[in-house]
């Protein structure tokens, strides 16, 4: 994704340098239609027009809709990480509300682009996905970052340590997809969509809390 | 200008037994619906056309056409068939469970083996209530909120019986509940989980799900 500083004089330098720039293109129309369109309202084709390019030159960078879908999020999503990262450490209160501020960052996040990230997870079940592609689901920094913070839980003596924290963490993703099917079914905003998820995370840990 | 044609007239009394035609066009329908399955399954609900399942069928487009008014109806359709039989094998399974925990497990095992042989056709279904368009017309359909109720029903039974308390916060846990059985099915469709390995994994998940509302 970088460009290579050593080879930009270079003379098959300009060649790749376009090559990049089709590239950006592509992904920056790419991101508009699935935003617009959704997964399945959005072709090749029509992200090439978008994007003033032809639908040859997409194909030779991308293999699929979905690869360029996976792109897209990837790039999206590297620099909410690099926030969570950040803030993380730092987040106070229970573990139940520190994981309700982690995702209500990512909320806050996707508010702006929410069928983009619909898009996200309708293109986990795609037929033409290739084996590279990563939808929704394949994404392990969301579920390092809920391990990490049920792991301190459980130092603290907030989460039972016989808990098979995979299970959490896989509950907690569930709930986090299914929350945004309130955007399809009622077209909830983002507010909403944090509300429901933080009587979520508290249900939940409800089940995983010590028994007493 | 109003004048009543014959023809309507005709469609207006009503039928005594089936006419050769109506048997005909319900042959038809059969024969569309059974192609049409096959298609979504193999393809997905994106990579089926109505050209291609009108060829599967052994008829004209516009025969397809006579039958369903788009692609979305002819998979609406489909997906209506399957959850009222699913409906009917999960409300079976309940009354066979002991206590709630129990029961639910016993739902979410009718739902898994009921699309153990058609999980190809459960992901074209994910697919399309994902989706902008397709989605609210899927997830809305009386036969698909008829199996949220369920969940909503075990529940609120386990309350009246004492068996969870007052304050379980019945429609949120039941929510959580239908989600959290569908959420499982990716692991069934792309990584061939086992119904003992899911089955294993619902247990763990209704036991996290329902322990905030255990009475005492």
């Amino acid at each position: 994704m970088n460009a290579d500083v050593d080879t930009a004089s270079r003379p098959p330098a300009s060649r790749q340098s376009q090559k990049e720039a089709t590239r950006l293109r592509v992904l920056n129309a790419a991101r508009e239609l699935f935003d617009t369109h959704g997964y399945q309202g959005t072709t090749i084709r029509e992200i090439a027009r978008h994007a003033g390019v032809a639908v040859g030159s997409v194909f030779t960078t991308f293999a699929s809709k979905g690869e360029i879908l996976s792109e897209v999020m990837q790039a999206r999503l590297d620099p909410l990480y690099a926030e969570l990262d950040r803030v993380m450490p730092h987040l106070r209160g229970s573990t139940a509300d520190r994981l309700r501020t982690m995702f209500a960052i990512h909320f806050e996040f996707e508010a702006r682009h929410v069928r983009l990230f619909l898009s996200h997870i309708a293109a986990a079940y795609d037929w033409t996905l290739p084996p590279g592609a990563k939808p929704y689901g394949h994404t392990p920094r969301l579920q390092e970052i809920i391990r990490e913070t049920l792991q301190k839980g459980i130092e603290q003596g907030e989460v039972r340590a016989d808990c098979d924290l995979q299970e959490i963490v896989d509950l907690l993703m569930a709930a986090y997809a299914w929350t945004y099917r309130l955007v399809i079914t009622r077209e909830a905003g983002t507010q909403a969509m944090i509300d429901a998820m933080d009587r979520q995370i508290g249900l939940v840990a409800e089940g995983f809390a010590p028994r007493g | 200008m109003k004048h009543i044609s014959p023809n309507q007239v005709a469609a207006d009394t009503p039928a005594r037994a089936p006419t050769r035609r109506a048997l005909a066009k319900q042959q038809t329908r059969l024969k569309v619906l059974a192609a049409a399955r096959r298609l979504f399954s193999e393809q997905g609900y994106e990579g089926a056309t109505i050209r291609d399942i009108a060829a599967a069928a052994g008829m004209s487009t516009g025969a397809v056409f006579a039958n369903f008014t788009d692609k979305s109806d002819l998979f609406r359709e489909i997906m209506v068939d399957d959850m009222e039989a699913l409906n009917a094998a999960m409300r079976d399974a309940a009354v066979r469970g002991r206590g709630v925990e129990d029961a639910l497990l016993k739902v979410f095992m009718a739902g898994y083996t009921f699309y153990k042989s058609r999980l190809q056709l459960a992901r074209a279904a994910f697919s399309v209530s994902w989706d902008k368009d397709g989605g609210p017309s899927l997830r809305g359909l009386p036969a698909s909120l008829a199996l949220e109720d369920l969940f909503t029903e075990l529940l609120s039974d386990a309350v009246t019986r004492g068996e969870l308390s007052q304050e379980a916060e019945v429609k949120l846990r039941s929510r959580m509940l239908f989600d959290t059985y569908l959420s499982n099915f990716p692991q069934a469709i792309f990584d061939g989980w086992s119904l003992d390995a899911l089955q294993a994994r619902a247990r763990d998940q209704i036991r996290i799900l329902l322990a905030g509302a255990r009475r005492g």
